[in-house]
């Protein structure tokens, strides 16, 4: 027999190292000789999409064409250091320093360019689209390969800093603030639950994610599915097995993590209120994309079976028994 | 007002995507150098002893190159926020998988032969596994020191007197288990002398700057001599933050002056890198006749395993983010985080966060059916809004959308589920 229910979760985090330890990140901008553009900063790609979000969080400010953009984000001896690809920070914190960088560096270009066109001030210099011209005498104007050949050796570059904001707790009473920004969600599903063999199986999603501002829509969604399938796993399945210190799961034969045919479409919708000291108002989701995922599942099957689980994994065999112990009238919670 | 922007908010298509579904990323495995040996881990098949080593019968094997153990690392230390791990373990492993010896081959099979034949002698100890035994004062200790090695404490408003006022109290212990990050590629990298004479690696990292700082202190040469090279990173989720094969590469090519190559098993990478924090929470919350969170109390704790890793910052994050997306008048959180000899525990997506709404979604199920109310009506009443003041003081000043998430969901999902009488 199968049983239908729903449940919701919410959840709040705070992004960035937080707690007042300095969290900072670095980028260079530095003009290249065929005149395009170099952006150094050490900002890690590791799947969640950051180098796209920083080539079009650079392309949009300086305003120009991703194509005529370099990103070198790999060797430690070319790059200055931005902070770790961790505490969904790489968009909020390095992409607020690649914003400052190319405004600086646009800076630069003006004072440059007002030299190479004789010019008395930089007032009304405008940059896009990879050249500087006077926007009320467009014949004024000189473009970045120009500029660069006519450098001789002199490095046109720039460079930016981002420091977020957080107060170190107190150690009594721990009142302070932690993070900056935070990001809010809302998960609720439906699903059915098999009384005879405890399986889960996930019918309906509707996932809301607070996003600041959204850079890039498509990877937000991506980082909805992902941060969905690990809660999936996390919550049903996955299980290290541990005995007195010893992993008895230690290969994907026996820890099971989540696949294809345990997803279903998530309606994922994406909620945008910007954040007035993020790039361009963007928060970082990374992280909260999965938190709001297993209370969501936990409290749909409490709706279906009128069960209790609290203590994971929420695996069939424990299903099973707390069901059976409901029967009975023994306990209705579960651990 | 909104800026009209022309690329900020489109579908722009991953840099990385072609390279990746075409197979041309570079991942660390995929390197390969003239001259390249090959390197093996020894880690420790038991959680908690004294160890004596020897080597010298591997070390004649034909074909090894080097065997390296702590005697070898100038400072033999490293940890992210405390330098609680050893390269190499010198007298004491705390867990299953700790790193012994490094060994430097021409080929794997010499590598596999070689780490058969190094002698290790475990003196077993007494070992702990569940952190509120590892609490005890008589238990067995993992580090110099008390077990508990992180205490965070979260106090608003008077809790007791919240709690007399509440018309319904729910009192619950819940409890979330180890689990891994599951990155699909496991640990790999290559290390080299470049051509400006820098010891240079080739990994898959999360921190590259840290992971230089780190080589710099264990070998005891300047920042600048070393050179880390980020390759393609196939997940990481907060398993690459600690220092995995790096020491070890970086410490083997200074010496060496040839190419080494690591590339780990499934298993040696379940075994070596970190996990996510198992947490017991006990919650007690109370509303009033409406609804009204009055007060909260939370007590958690924290197995970090072997090491500190970040557990330090893990149990701060869950204990600010214990009272859920609510306002709370009256807060009481007590987190602690606590070593045993279970694999360590360190930063996985959410870093503490993840695992208290397990606890404080379902407190809020709990009172609201106790009180008759629905799921959706008893979150409206409580939640943050633009202007909320959270547990630790702090004003949610702007970008509060939370009502508007709750709202979209409910658009294409009945979620004002009535309970009355259904079980």
């Amino acid at each position: 027999m199968k049983r239908i229910g729903r449940g919701i979760g919410l959840s709040f985090y705070g992004t960035g190292y937080g707690n007042g330890f300095p969290d900072v990140s670095r980028a260079k901008v530095r003009l290249l000789k065929d005149g395009n553009v170099g952006i150094y900063v050490g900002g890690t790609e590791v799947g969640q999409g950051a180098r796209t979000i920083f080539y079009q969080i650079g392309s949009e400010t300086l305003k120009l064409s991703s194509d005529n953009i370099s990103f070198i984000t790999e060797d430690t001896s070319l790059m200055p250091d931005s902070g770790t690809a961790a505490a969904s920070r790489q968009t909020y914190n390095t992409g607020n320093a690649i914003k400052i960088a190319c405004e600086n560096f646009m800076d630069r270009l003006r004072e440059v360019a007002k030299r190479e066109l004789k010019l008395n001030s930089t007032q009304g210099l405008k940059v896009n689209n990879g050249k500087i011209y006077l926007e009320f005498f467009p014949r004024k104007v000189i473009s970045f390969k120009e500029l660069a050949q006519k450098q001789k050796g002199n490095v046109i570059e720039a460079e930016g800093e981002f420091v977020a904001q957080t107060v170190e707790m107190d150690s009594e009473t721990g009142q302070g603030a932690p993070y900056w920004p935070y990001t809010f969600n809302a998960c609720g599903v439906e699903l059915e639950v098999d009384v005879l063999t405890g399986k889960v199986e996930i019918l309906k999603t509707r996932f809301a994610q607070d996003v600041g501002r959204a850079i890039n829509p498509h990877l937000i969604e991506g980082q909805m599915d992902g941060g969905f399938a690990m809660a999936l796993g996390y919550v049903l399945f996955e299980d290290l097995n541990i005995n007195e210190g010893r992993i008895k799961n230690q290969k994907f034969s026996k820890y099971l993590i989540p696949t294809a045919m345990d997803m279903i479409d998530l309606e994922n919708v994406i909620v945008e209120d910007p954040e007035s000291t993020a790039p361009f108002g963007a928060k970082g989701v990374g992280e909260p994309v999965m938190i709001p995922i297993a209370p969501a599942i936990l409290n749909a099957i409490y709706d279906a079976v009128g069960v209790r689980i609290t203590e994971l994994p929420a695996t069939p065999e424990k299903l099973i028994e707390a069901i059976e112990d409901s029967k009975e009238g023994r306990v209705v919670k579960h651990g | 007002m909104r800026m009209s922007l022309d690329i900020v908010g489109k579908n722009m298509i991953r840099v990385d995507a072609l390279s990746k579904v075409t197979g041309k990323a570079i991942y660390p495995a995929d390197v390969y150098m003239d001259n390249m040996l090959y390197g093996k881990t020894l880690r420790s098949k038991v959680p908690h002893a004294y160890i004596t080593v020897n080597t010298k019968e591997a070390e004649n094997i034909d074909g090894v190159i080097k065997i390296f153990t702590c005697k070898d690392v100038p400072t033999n230390e490293h940890g992210v926020v405390f330098k609680d791990h050893e390269v190499f373990c010198s007298k004491k492993v705390r867990r299953i998988g700790d790193p012994i010896a490094f060994v430097v081959a021409t080929d794997i099979k010499t590598c596999d032969l070689a780490l058969e034949k190094i002698k290790v002698n475990y003196e077993e100890i007494e070992g702990v596994f569940d952190p509120i035994s590892a609490m005890k004062e008589d238990a067995p200790k993992v580090h110099e020191g008390n077990n508990i090695m992180y205490h965070y404490k979260l106090r608003k408003g008077d809790t007791e007197k919240g709690f007399e006022s509440s018309y319904v109290i729910a009192e619950n212990t819940y409890k979330t288990h180890m689990v891994d990050h599951a990155f699909l590629q496991p640990e790999s990298g290559v290390s080299y002398i470049d051509e400006e004479g820098r010891v240079t690696v080739v990994v898959a990292t999360q921190y590259p700057h840290y992971d230089r700082e780190e080589i710099a202190r264990a070998l005891n040469i300047s920042e600048d001599e070393i050179r880390i090279i980020n390759a393609s990173i196939g997940g990481a989720f907060g398993g690459r933050e600690d220092i995995s094969l790096q020491i070890h590469l970086a410490l083997a090519a200074k010496e060496i002056k040839r190419p080494i190559k690591v590339v780990y098993s499934r298993e040696e990478s379940f075994i070596s890198h970190s996990k996510r924090h198992p947490l017991i929470m006990k919650y007690k919350t109370g509303a009033d006749k409406n609804g009204k969170l009055l007060a909260m109390e939370a007590d958690i704790i924290g197995d970090t395993g072997a090491y500190a890793s970040w557990a330090t910052n893990v149990l701060r994050k869950a204990g600010v983010h214990a009272t859920g997306p609510y306002y709370i008048p009256n807060v009481k959180v007590d987190s602690i985080a606590v070593y045993t000899n279970n694999p360590f525990a360190g930063a996985m997506r959410g870093f503490g966060a993840t695992q208290p709404p397990i606890a404080y979604e379902q407190q809020m199920d709990i009172l609201a059916e106790e009180l008759g109310i629905d799921p959706i009506t008893i979150r409206m009443k409580n939640m943050f809004k633009k202007g909320s003041e959270t547990a630790t003081g702090q004003i949610l000043t702007e970008s509060v959308p939370l009502e508007e998430c709750l709202n979209k969901v409910l658009e294409d999902m009945d979620l004002n589920l009535d309970r009355k009488g259904a079980y």
